[in-house]
């Protein structure tokens, strides 16, 4: 089996019958699709398949021979976020992070296919993702931020250097900050 | 106090969206067996035959581990606080619910591991299982625990007693008895990511063990009591969780793979599958309430009676623990003075239940609010000028003895009410949590308040 994956062509010793996600996981070492149920139920281990997320712990490595697969490593990186992980990393979409790679993979590609989706939009197409540590309020404000370009630079270049050293932006006005 | 009211960025968040944050699965050690178990398909059974031997010779296994190999089997989750331990690591003569775990495979791969298992040869006797905490104390039903049908272990006693004032006179005096049966039902945490550990061998003859647990001093004890061995020979890495939710304190993975590795000389990985998570993993529990207030037809609680069933499952864990917290909280945001308090922690044929955001005390919190609300209904009168007539003053002294200081009853009724635009009465809307006087002080809370009430709270244990 021959994959483009992240950019880079790789033959694939792993059994065509196997999945998509034990190839990734297992074979190359790319840990960002997660093994959360591996029955199709949480979208946990989505990735991109020629641009279209898709189920990789349901995709047998044989149905996708030839593909081009993105993960999140390849989005971006620390110190050079996309867009959408900067606004997922601005307007905390995420908790525990587990579900985060295949919520910012399929936010990625609903805004190529629609760059300006409403909201019923955003929610119907993050559907088969499932997050259970934020509620899913900030993702969906993340998604948002995301489609309207409202993303700050130093989200974009967060990572850089370790931790951000930048002063906290004060919430609320009695606050001793 | 940089940080309070600030909006800091998260310190992980890079990790996140970058796929850079390493979990437990994640973590890459060369040569890794995968873990498989053998689980019980019974709720309640006798186990009969158990042969491992096939499985032992199977091309590409490296250990299988049954109860014979390890060296403290039975050890409990609260051991440590002199609650005495009734669960086994792996099922020795019988087993108490489904999925509980028989045998554990060590294999190079995860097909390999779970052809293992099936080699495994057991054979069960089925048992009647004990299923609706309900029917646990019935004559005519077996107790499966060793300890009886409830955790006997409260001091003397075989619940959670809180005694104060006198209850007895409270309902002598009630204008209206209100009853109410409350049974929220047992809940999965469901983090996405499942119960996953990882333990290593070391050349120095330590282990370190790759944690998912949501409580890492408290595992490691726990493994360090399965193995009898010092604290300073584990290395616990952990702190990365994928949600937890209360559903990774109890220790699942840790010890069985660093047995495992120590038996095959190879680093061990166990993750669970959604099938097994949903099986046989911990869920908040299943609880009974019946609750029974005296009150008097202008809205003063007298004193409440309150039978809990906990359903502890089939072994103890930190039952105890959660119903002497909830029989803590069975006032609510109240000042009941009189009250007789019994809390049973339940044994029954199901996984064994744990801890789930607010542990024994969101199942008294829902119970306590809606019987509030019955009260008024019966009544007739507002159930939010119910809520702060009853309210926690300063000066008031709790079911388990504390006098309160610093209560949030009146302030967190009254801001409620503003945000939903809720209307009360003026003198409602003008009051404070300050110690009560006037018409706030009627005769039945004069002892209870300024004389400490005789409150009781029985038994010692968790």
């Amino acid at each position: 089996m021959r994959l483009t994956v992240n950019g880079i062509e790789r033959e694939l010793s792993t059994p065509p019958l196997d999945t998509l996600l034990n190839a990734l996981r297992e074979e190359l070492g790319i840990t960002s699709p997660k093994a959360g149920c591996q029955q199709g139920g949480c979208g946990a281990c989505t990735v991109l398949v020629d641009g279209e997320p898709r189920r990789s712990c349901l995709t047998p490595l044989v149905a996708v021979d030839g593909a081009t697969v993105t993960t999140v490593e390849a989005l971006g990186e620390p110190g050079n976020l996309s867009p959408v992980q900067a606004a997922f990393y601005e307007q905390y979409g995420l908790q525990c992070g587990f579900c985060t790679p295949g919520f910012v993979l399929a936010t990625t590609a609903l805004l190529e296919r629609s760059p300006n989706p409403s909201r019923e939009q955003i929610l119907e197409d993050l559907a088969g993702h499932v997050c259970r540590c934020t509620g899913y309020v900030k993702i969906v404000a993340a998604v948002e931020a995301a489609a309207k370009g409202d993303v700050s630079q130093a989200a974009l270049e967060a990572g850089a250097s370790g931790p951000s050293r930048r002063e906290p932006e004060v919430l609320v006005p009695v606050s001793p900050a | 106090m940089k940080a309070v009211g600030a909006r800091l960025p998260r310190y992980d968040g890079v990790g996140h969206v970058t796929g850079r944050t390493r979990f437990v699965d994640d973590v890459r050690i060369p040569g890794t067996l995968w873990a498989k178990a053998l689980r019980s398909p019974h709720p309640h059974a006798g186990i009969t035959r158990l042969d491992t031997s096939k499985a032992e010779r199977r091309p590409g296994v490296h250990a299988v581990i049954t109860h014979e190999d390890v060296p403290q089997n039975v050890y409990g989750h609260l051991q440590a606080l002199g609650v005495p331990a009734d669960e086994p690591l792996l099922a020795v003569d019988d087993v108490r619910y489904k999925g509980q775990p028989i045998a554990v495979v060590a294999a190079e791969d995860e097909a390999t591991a779970l052809e293992a298992v099936e080699l495994i040869e057991v054979e069960f006797e089925e048992r009647e299982p004990v299923l609706d905490i309900r029917k646990a104390f019935d004559a005519d039903v077996k107790p499966f625990h060793q300890w009886g049908p409830a955790y006997p272990h409260f001091g003397p006693y075989t619940s959670r007693r809180i005694r104060k004032g006198d209850v007895d006179d409270a309902f002598e005096r009630a204008d209206v008895i209100v009853q109410g049966v409350y049974r929220p039902q047992a809940i999965e945490q469901l983090p996405i990511e499942p119960q996953v550990g990882l333990s290593v061998p070391e050349p120095d003859g330590r282990l370190t063990i790759y944690s998912c647990t949501q409580a890492m001093y408290f595992s490691m004890g726990v493994v360090a009591a399965h193995l009898e061995w010092p604290l300073n020979k584990l290395k616990f890495v952990g702190g990365t969780v994928g949600g937890g939710f209360g559903g990774k304190v109890d220790t699942a993975t840790e010890t069985i793979t660093a047995l495992l590795a120590l038996k095959a000389r190879r680093p061990v990985k166990w993750r669970w599958t959604r099938e097994e998570e949903f099986l046989c993993s911990s869920t908040r529990a299943p609880w009974h309430m019946e609750l029974a207030d005296a009150v008097t037809s202008d809205g003063w609680l007298l004193g409440r009676k309150m039978i809990t069933l906990h359903d502890a499952g089939a072994y103890t864990r930190f039952s105890s623990y959660g119903v002497t917290k909830h029989s803590f909280h069975h006032t609510g945001a109240y000042t009941i003075p009189n009250l007789r308090f019994d809390g049973y922690v339940v044994y029954t044929n199901r996984s064994p239940t744990s801890a789930m955001r607010g542990f024994g005390v969101t199942s008294v919190s829902f119970a306590v609010e809606i019987q509030m609300n019955r009260i008024a209904e019966t009544l007739g009168i507002d159930p939010l000028e119910l809520r702060l007539k009853n309210a926690n003053r300063i000066g008031d002294l709790t079911a388990n003895r504390v006098r309160l200081s610093d209560p949030s009853t009146v302030p967190v009724v009254l801001a409620a009410a503003d945000r939903i635009g809720y209307k009360l009465a003026p003198e409602f809307k003008q009051m404070t949590s300050e110690p009560r006087s006037g018409d706030l002080l009627p005769d039945h809370l004069l002892t209870s308040v300024t004389r400490g009430g005789g409150a009781e709270t029985d038994g010692r244990g968790a």
